[in-house]
C-alpha cells in the first residue's frame, strides 16, 4: 500500500500545482462566449469541442460550462480577457494537468456525491498504478489519458451505447494506440520484446467477442475486464487464472489443485491463449493431432499423454450417447410418443458432460471416470426408454393396421349385406 | 335369443307402435340424400366423444397442480390411454368439422323450413354448444397453448358490451385465468355441456324421426309442378341405419389412423408467470372470428372495434337463430336466392379467415 501511495506521489503533486479553484457546478453564465466565438471558428481544432460540447455532453447537462476545466472568464466579450491567464485560464490541459483537472472533481467525493452518488473516485489514483500512469509519471506523454478514452468534449455517460467505454466499444477505443504499429513503437513487454500491436485482431477471432457482439451478452469480457480500466495493467503471470478466474470460478478453483498450476508460467493462457480465446473443444485434450496438450505430452510412454488420451476418449464416448439418445427420443416424439423424462434426463447426462469437462482442468483421470460412468448410466437409461419407445410405436402401428383390416372386412360386409337387403326389396 | 327379449319387452311395454314406426318409416331417395348421414356421423363422434371423456376422467385432476401431469400420467403410464386421448382430441375437431358441414347442407338445402324451425333451433344451439366443448376442454390439459390462448378468448368475451366484465370473472372465476378458471372449465366441460346437450340431441333427433327427412326445395317445387313424380323411398330399417353405420365405421377409421399417426401434442406445462409464446392462437375454429377481431380498427366511429366485433358476432349468431323464421320465402315453398347467398358467403368467410388466420403472425 505505502509503494502504491509512494508511486502516486509525484500525481498527487501534479494535481495539487494544477489545481484551479475547487469546481462546482455553477450555474452557467446567460451568455457561454467561449461557445459563442468556437463555433464560428473556420479551424476545424478549435470549432469542435464548441459543437461536440454543445451537442451530449454529460457535464453540460449537468451544468457545468468551458471554463470549469479551461479556465478565463467566459463572460468576457474579447479573446484577450477571456483567454487571461490571471482569470485561470489554461488552455488544453495535457498529460499530468489533464489527470488533475478531472480529479479535481471526480477525485473529490463531496462533489460526485451531488451528481453520481454510486459512482467510485479513485480513478485518479488507480491511474497512477497503472502501466500508463506510470509511464506519464515516467515523462511518456504519448500514453493514454482520461480524454484518451473519454473523449475530450461531448462526454457520454458509460451506460450510453454511444460512449468510446461501452463495453462493446473498449476494444475499438483502446485499439486507437495498441493497434496501431507507429504509436506502440519503443514499448515493450517485460520480457523486452516489442509490444504486440494484434490484440484487437486476436480478441475478434475470441469467443468472448462473439458472446459480447454477437450474443449481445455485455457481460462477456472486453480489454477492460482482464486488464482493469483506469489502473489498467497486464496482469502478471501469476495473475492470470485469478482474473479467468474472475468469471471461470470452477475452472480456476480445479486448475489451481493440479499440478500445472506449479509448472504453467502463463496459467490459463497456456492453452486457451489470451487475447483469441477460442471456442474449447474436446479436440484440444489429447496428445495427437492439434490437441494442445501434444505440446508437450507425446509418445506412449508419457503418462500425460496417456491421461489426456484417456479422458479425450471418455469425453467423445459419453458424447456420442448422448447424440445418439438425443436422436433415438427425437424421433420417438415426432411419432407421437411422450418423452419429457427422457429429455429430462439427457439434459442430466449433458450436465454430467459439461461438469466432466470442467473436472477436466484438474488434470486427473481418476476424477473425471466417475462423473462419465454416471452420465453413461443415464444414457443408457434413456436408450432402453428409447428403444421400449419404438416398439412402442410398432405395436400402435401394427394395432391399427389390424383395427383398419377389421373395419373395412366390416365395411364390406355391411355393403354385401344391403345390397343383399336392396335386391331383396326390388327383385 | 334377441326375439325372446323383444317379446319379453312386448309383453309388458307393448312396443307395438314403435314397431310400427319402424316397419314404415322411409327415407326419401334423390341426388342430394348424401348430406342426411352427416346428422349421424357428427351424432356418432358426440357418442365417442362420450365414451372416451368417461373413460379420461377415471384418471384426470382437474387443478392447476396435477392436470397436466395427470394427462401425462395418462399418455405414457396408462394402458391405452395414448389411444384414448389421441381419439378424444382427434373425434373433438372432427365433430366440429362435421357440424359446420351438416350446418351448411342444412343451410344450402333450405331444410329448417317450415316445419322445421325447431329442429334447426336445436341443431344450432347444438353447434354453439359444441364449439363451448371445444373452447372448455382446449384448457384441460393446462399446457403452455391452452392457457394463453384461454386467456385471450376470456379476454375477447369479456369485450362485450355492459356484461363483459362480469362473463370475464365468470369465466375465469377471477380477474386472471388460474387454478379457479380450470374448475369452472372442468364443471362445464363435464357437465352442464353434457347435461344440456344430452337434452338438445334428444329433441333434436325426435323431432327429426317426428318430421322425417326434408326433401330438397328445388326437387319439391318439381314435385309440385308435376315434373317429376313421387320420390321412392328407403326403408329407415335396417337399410337407412345399415348405411349410418356403415358411414361410422368409415369415421372410426379415420379418427383411428389420425390418433395413431398424428397424436396429439401435449406441450410443455403452463408457467402463468412465463412471457407469452409467440404463435399464440385459438383452435381452428375460432380462427376465423378471432382474425375478423384482429383486423377491426381498434375505434370505429368513436365506439371500441373489439366491442363491435363481439357484438358483431353476437348478432350474427342471432341471425343464425332466427334464420327459419326470416327466410319467409323457403317457409312457403319458393325459392330465396338471398339466403342462399348468405350461406356461400358465410362458407367463403369462413374458409378464407380460417386460412388467414392460421397463417397470419
Amino acid at each position: 500500500m505505502s509503494q502504491i501511495i509512494r508511486r502516486c506521489l509525484p500525481l498527487i503533486a501534479a494535481m495539487a500545482l494544477f489545481a484551479p479553484p475547487r469546481a462546482s457546478a455553477q450555474p452557467a453564465p446567460a451568455v457561454n462566449t467561449c461557445l459563442t466565438c468556437h463555433a464560428t471558428q473556420t479551424d476545424a481544432r478549435l470549432a469542435t469541442p464548441a459543437t461536440l460540447f454543445s451537442g451530449t455532453d454529460v457535464h453540460r447537462e449537468r451544468g457545468f460550462a468551458c471554463a470549469d476545466c479551461h479556465g478565463g472568464d467566459a463572460a468576457a466579450g474579447d479573446k484577450a480577457r477571456a483567454h487571461d491567464a490571471a482569470k485561470g485560464f489554461k488552455g488544453a490541459p495535457k498529460g499530468q494537468a489533464q489527470i488533475a483537472t478531472c480529479a479535481r472533481c471526480h477525485s473529490d467525493a463531496d462533489l460526485m456525491r451531488r451528481f453520481a452518488p454510486k459512482q467510485r473516485v479513485d480513478q485518479a489514483a488507480e491511474y497512477a498504478t497503472s502501466v500508463h500512469g506510470k509511464q506519464l509519471a515516467a515523462g511518456h506523454g504519448n500514453v493514454a489519458t482520461c480524454a484518451s478514452c473519454h473523449g475530450p468534449h461531448g462526454i457520454r455517460l458509460v451506460r450510453d451505447a454511444k460512449s468510446p467505454v461501452f463495453p462493446t466499444n473498449v476494444a475499438a477505443t483502446c485499439a486507437v494506440c495498441h493497434a496501431d504499429p507507429r504509436h506502440m513503437a519503443g514499448y515493450k513487454l517485460p520480457d523486452g520484446t516489442p509490444l504486440p500491436t494484434t490484440q484487437l485482431a486476436d480478441y475478434k477471432k475470441s469467443v468472448h467477442y462473439a458472446a459480447l457482439t454477437k450474443g449481445n451478452d455485455l457481460s462477456a469480457p472486453t480489454c477492460n475486464d482482464c486488464h482493469g480500466n483506469h489502473g489498467a495493467t497486464p496482469p502478471g503471470v501469476g495473475a492470470v487464472a485469478n482474473v479467468c478466474g474472475t468469471c471461470h470460478a470452477v475452472f480456476a478453483t480445479k486448475f489451481q489443485t493440479s499440478v500445472h498450476a506449479q509448472i504453467f508460467d502463463k496459467g490459463c493462457v497456456e492453452c486457451h491463449s489470451n487475447h483469441a480465446v477460442l471456442k474449447p473443444s474436446d479436440a484440444m485434450l489429447g496428445s495427437t493431432g492439434h490437441a494442445v496438450c501434444a505440446t508437450c505430452h507425446s509418445g506412449a510412454d508419457d503418462k500425460g499423454a496417456k491421461a489426456a488420451d484417456a479422458m479425450h476418449g471418455q469425453f467423445e464416448q459419453l458424447e456420442a450417447g448422448i447424440t445418439r439418445a438425443g436422436g433415438l427420443i427425437g424421433r420417438v416424439k415426432n411419432a407421437g410418443i411422450e418423452v419429457s423424462d427422457q429429455e429430462l434426463a439427457l439434459r442430466e447426462a449433458v450436465t454430467k458432460l459439461t461438469l466432466a469437462r470442467t473436472e477436466m482442468h484438474a488434470f486427473d483421470p481418476a476424477l473425471v471416470a466417475p462423473i462419465i460412468a454416471d452420465g453413461a448410466t443415464i444414457v443408457a437409461g434413456v436408450d432402453a426408454a428409447g428403444q421400449k419407445g419404438v416398439d412402442e410405436l410398432r405395436f400402435r402401428r401394427r394395432g391399427l393396421a389390424i383395427s383398419l383390416g377389421a373395419i373395412l372386412l366390416f365395411v364390406v360386409a355391411l355393403g354385401l349385406k344391403l345390397r343383399q337387403i336392396e335386391r331383396r326389396s326390388h327383385p | 335369443m334377441v326375439k325372446g327379449v323383444v317379446d319379453w319387452l312386448d309383453e309388458r311395454l307393448d312396443l307395438s307402435e314403435i314397431r310400427h314406426f319402424i316397419a314404415e318409416k322411409g327415407v326419401p331417395i334423390h341426388t342430394q340424400e348424401v348430406w342426411y348421414y352427416l346428422g349421424g356421423m357428427t351424432m356418432f363422434l358426440f357418442a365417442v366423444q362420450v365414451f372416451t371423456g368417461i373413460l379420461l376422467l377415471l384418471y384426470y385432476r382437474p387443478s392447476s397442480a396435477e392436470a397436466y401431469e395427470s394427462v401425462q400420467f395418462i399418455v405414457t403410464q396408462v394402458k391405452f390411454g395414448w389411444l384414448i386421448r389421441n381419439i378424444h382430441s382427434w373425434s373433438a375437431n372432427l365433430l366440429i368439422a362435421l357440424a359446420f358441414a351438416h350446418f351448411f347442407s342444412v343451410f344450402f338445402l333450405k331444410s329448417y323450413r317450415k316445419p322445421r324451425e325447431l329442429t334447426w333451433l336445436t341443431g344450432i344451439l347444438l353447434l354453439f354448444l359444441m364449439m363451448g366443448f371445444g373452447f372448455s376442454g382446449y384448457l384441460l390439459p393446462w399446457n403452455e397453448l391452452s392457457f394463453f390462448a384461454t386467456k385471450v378468448g376470456t379476454g375477447i368475451a369479456g369485450a362485450v358490451p355492459l356484461i363483459g366484465p362480469f362473463t370475464l370473472r365468470l369465466l375465469r372465476g377471477g380477474d386472471d385465468v388460474t387454478g379457479a378458471t380450470l374448475s369452472r372449465f372442468y364443471g362445464l366441460h363435464v357437465a352442464i355441456l353434457p347435461a344440456i346437450t344430452t337434452a338438445l340431441v334428444a329433441a333434436h333427433l325426435l323431432l327429426v324421426q317426428r318430421q322425417g327427412m326434408s326433401v330438397p326445395p328445388g326437387i319439391e317445387r318439381a314435385q309440385k309442378a308435376g315434373a317429376r313424380g313421387p320420390l321412392s323411398q328407403m326403408k329407415f330399417f335396417p337399410n337407412y341405419i345399415l348405411r349410418d353405420v356403415l358411414a361410422w365405421y368409415v369415421v372410426l377409421a379415420v379418427v383411428a389412423a389420425l390418433a395413431a399417426f398424428y397424436p396429439w401434442e401435449l406441450g410443455t406445462k403452463a408457467d402463468p408467470f412465463a412471457v407469452v409464446p409467440p404463435g399464440i392462437r385459438p383452435e381452428w375454429y375460432f380462427l376465423a372470428m378471432f382474425h375478423t377481431l384482429k383486423l377491426v380498427p381498434s375505434h370505429v366511429l368513436g365506439i371500441e372495434g373489439e366491442h363491435l366485433g363481439v357484438v358483431g358476432f353476437g348478432l350474427v349468431a342471432l341471425f343464425l337463430v332466427l334464420v327459419p323464421f326470416l327466410d319467409r320465402r323457403a317457409s312457403r315453398g319458393e325459392r330465396s336466392p338471398v339466403f342462399t347467398i348468405i350461406a356461400a358467403l358465410g362458407l367463403v368467410y369462413l374458409v378464407v379467415f380460417t386460412i388467414i388466420g392460421h397463417y397470419a403472425k
